[in-house]
């Protein structure tokens, strides 16, 4: 009961503090001091000056932002009319029915990343208009483009083209190794390392288009004799690596893959050195985690013009990469890499965008587990470890292993993340 | 009571009560309703953690760390102690060196080993700069894992002997000279009195050296983690693991209480093998 009371106290304070102004922007976004003190202090004068809107902005968390878009409109007296989340959230606010579809609105000055707009559709409605995004890449030391294999370029990896592929990865790996005596390929397999997201939302989805749904297939059987002979010429020292920039500028490993903050150092300090590159492709697409974050409108808010002009503002080109410097997300617009200076930002926003915008982009959302995500990562660690490193039969171990993921999604009744949900759909 | 005649020396030790109560008595037992909490009943988290193979390769690990570090410490620790308690010139200067690594983490001694022994180490460069191998090589990695687990020994007992040596130096300095000079008169060899005066006098602090070592080396988790995450898994890292990866606190705790289990034992096992005799506890000669 006191919970009860203390959520309508608070949805009433908040509203309350939200309920002038023109723009009533929640978020669950730019939450930490310094993010919110750029928004606030920097972003949203801007936009009042150019748009000619008053905004309110309030960081919310996931729930309190549910509970009061909820509370709105079950009274009937819509107020927030602009909100920013990730797919994630967004997906599940348009299936319980709250928010408005977006389709009708376009904004022909700017090209969208298509994978994202295809992710931003679900439950019968457009839910949001994507607006940043954060990922994981890889980062190539310059002389590692000495050894590419015969027929495979510089710019085929850059660029994501077709050829840029995990049998391409396979066979460079080995010519390094041939030409150096050394393996020079490298992941954070560490505990506190991301090594888990590579598995089960890189390499995964690019051999079996899926995260988990085809966990004990054929195509996995395959990704694990991949990964098995690759690891051949991935340095062992990886074991101990928890981020990657300190061994790329130790020149211990010269193509290393991690999440763009954990290679950001590395491309700061020498970005002629360290390239930035996408993900490989595997013969079910260029498999990759995205947090995707994207701006709504709830159902039947108010003064959507001003909403719109909002949306036109944050996605603009101009403000995306000003979030880009401050915060560190990407832009999802492809117009923004021609106007980032040149700089290790510029290298690193080309590669995102490159890899987002491939043909064959395959999005992998990180599923919401909640406590149970640490069991959900320890099922891939463990194939891992049993099967390439302890040798053991990957047939018996996928077929072990699966149960456990199905057990950890049938306890916490979470949504099936992409790709797997697009087989449902 | 006693207190109402006298509140001071109640209030004097109420701080540490309190301090007692706070930090150890609630987390001991939050720690024993968590490993006693699981949906497969009060014994379900200590079923699962032994029918794990995990458990036995956790448990084997730290057995076998604790085995070789311990006496090994405790040779260099004696011979150390020996040695500086000579009090030749600038013997000092020696002792502060020794218990240097007294002063750090076993993270920051670990990240100074790692700086010795990694790929990029010193070790290497001093090895490929003398000539001695032509490529650096692994002390550190999945493939090397016996390396590294030498490389985890040789960093323990840098990292902590100067415990053992400062507890026997204090021990050492307390052999009444008079029986050494009456073992000279007799005839004694160095030999004779360093095995009838001075180990039957050091005993007790060679026993409290033993048991403060033992007990932290059960509870070895950052020399291994930092230098070779979960390559050796050992008691306490899973433990840890549990904690902060898996988000499973009731298997976390499980694991604590069988670390503390088996310290409890090897503590016992001490105290009735290595008690002292009575003239060894008055540090004289029978």
């Amino acid at each position: 009961m006191k919970k009860v009371l203390l959520v309508f106290v608070l949805v009433g304070l908040l509203i309350g503090t939200v309920s002038y102004g023109s723009v009533a922007f929640i978020s669950t976004q730019f939450h930490p001091a310094t993010e919110r003190e750029f928004f606030e202090g920097n972003l949203l004068p801007a936009m009042q000056r150019e748009k000619g809107i008053d905004i309110r902005f309030l960081p919310l968390s996931y729930e309190e932002a549910n509970t009061r878009i909820q509370a709105e409109q079950a009274a009937g007296r819509v107020i927030v009319n602009l909100y920013g989340d990730l797919q994630s959230g967004f997906d599940l606010m348009a299936a319980r029915g709250l928010l408005r579809d977006m389709s009708d609105i376009k904004f022909p000055d700017r090209t969208f990343i298509s994978t994202f707009e295809y992710y931003a559709k679900g439950h019968g409605v457009t839910q949001f208009i994507p607006w940043l995004q954060a990922t994981f890449l890889m980062v190539v030391n310059a002389q590692a483009f000495d050894y590419l294999p015969a027929g495979l370029t510089r710019q085929d990896v850059m660029n994501a083209s077709p050829k840029w592929t995990y049998d391409a990865l396979l066979a460079w790996a080995k010519n390094i190794t041939r030409g150096t005596g050394r393996p020079m390929v490298g992941f954070p397999e560490s505990t506190l390392g991301l090594w888990h997201r590579f598995l089960h939302g890189h390499i995964f989805p690019a051999f079996t288009g899926g995260q988990m749904l085809k966990f004990d297939s054929l195509a996995a059987l395959d990704m694990w004799a991949y990964l098995t002979e690759l690891f051949d010429y991935v340095n062992p020292a990886g074991s101990t690596w928890s981020a990657m920039s300190e061994p790329l500028l130790r020149n211990e490993v010269w193509i290393a893959w991690d999440h763009t903050a954990r290679l950001g150092d590395a491309i700061r300090h020498d970005p002629d050195r360290f390239i930035p590159v996408p993900l490989p492709a595997g013969p079910a697409g260029r498999g990759y985690i995205t947090v995707l974050v994207g701006l709504g409108i709830p159902k039947d808010a108010p003064a959507i013009a001003d909403s719109i002009k909002a949306i036109d503002y944050l996605t603009s080109p101009k403000v995306q990469n000003q979030i880009l410097e401050v915060v560190g997300f990407f832009p999802v617009v492809e117009e923004a890499v021609g106007i980032i200076p040149e700089g290790p930002m510029r290298s690193l926003a080309s590669a995102v965008i490159a890899q987002s915008s491939a043909p064959d982009s395959l999005v992998a959302f990180i599923p919401g587990l909640g406590a149970r995500g640490g069991d959900f990562n320890n099922v891939y660690r463990t194939a891992f470890q049993r099967i390439v490193i302890n040798k053991e039969d990957a047939a018996r171990v996928v077929k072990e292993l699966a149960p456990q993921l199905v057990e950890i999604f049938k306890d916490v009744q979470a949504p099936i993340p992409q790709p797997d949900a697009g087989y449902y759909q | 009571m006693v207190y109402k005649k006298d509140p001071v020396p109640f209030l004097l030790f109420s701080p540490l009560i309190a301090y007692l109560i706070l930090f150890m008595g609630i987390p001991l037992i939050q720690t024993f309703i968590l490993a006693f909490t699981s949906p497969q009943g009060p014994w379900g988290n200590f079923e699962r953690l032994v029918r794990s193979g995990e458990f036995w390769v956790t448990l084997q690990n730290t057995l076998v760390i604790t085995g070789i570090i311990v006496p090994l410490q405790l040779i260099l620790g004696l011979a150390l102690a020996l040695f500086v308690n000579q009090r030749f010139k600038g013997y000092l200067f020696i002792l502060y060196i020794i218990a240097i690594p007294l002063a750090l983490s076993d993270v920051s001694a670990s990240l100074m080993s790692y700086t010795v022994f990694g790929y990029s180490g010193l070790l290497n460069k001093a090895l490929v700069m003398t000539g001695l191998i032509e490529f650096p090589m692994y002390f550190l990695g999945r493939h090397v894992q016996d390396r590294a687990f030498w490389v985890i020994i040789i960093t323990e007992i840098w990292r902590a002997t100067p415990l053992v040596f400062v507890i026997l130096l204090a021990g050492l300095q307390a052999v009444n000279k008079e029986y050494l000079e009456a073992a000279d008169i007799f005839g004694f060899s160095k030999w004779k009195k360093f095995t009838r005066i001075i180990l039957p006098v050091l005993r007790p602090s060679m026993m409290a050296a033993l048991l403060i070592r033992t007990l932290f080396a059960f509870q070895i988790f950052g020399v291994v983690w930092v230098l070779n995450d979960r390559g050796i898994p050992v008691m306490a890292g899973e433990a840890y693991y549990y904690q902060t990866q898996l988000h499973n606190p009731n298997m976390a705790s499980a694991y604590g209480l069988m670390i503390a289990l088996v310290s409890v034992i090897i503590s016992w096992l001490y105290l009735v093998f290595f008690r002292p005799k009575k003239y060894e506890e008055r540090g004289g000669l029978a």
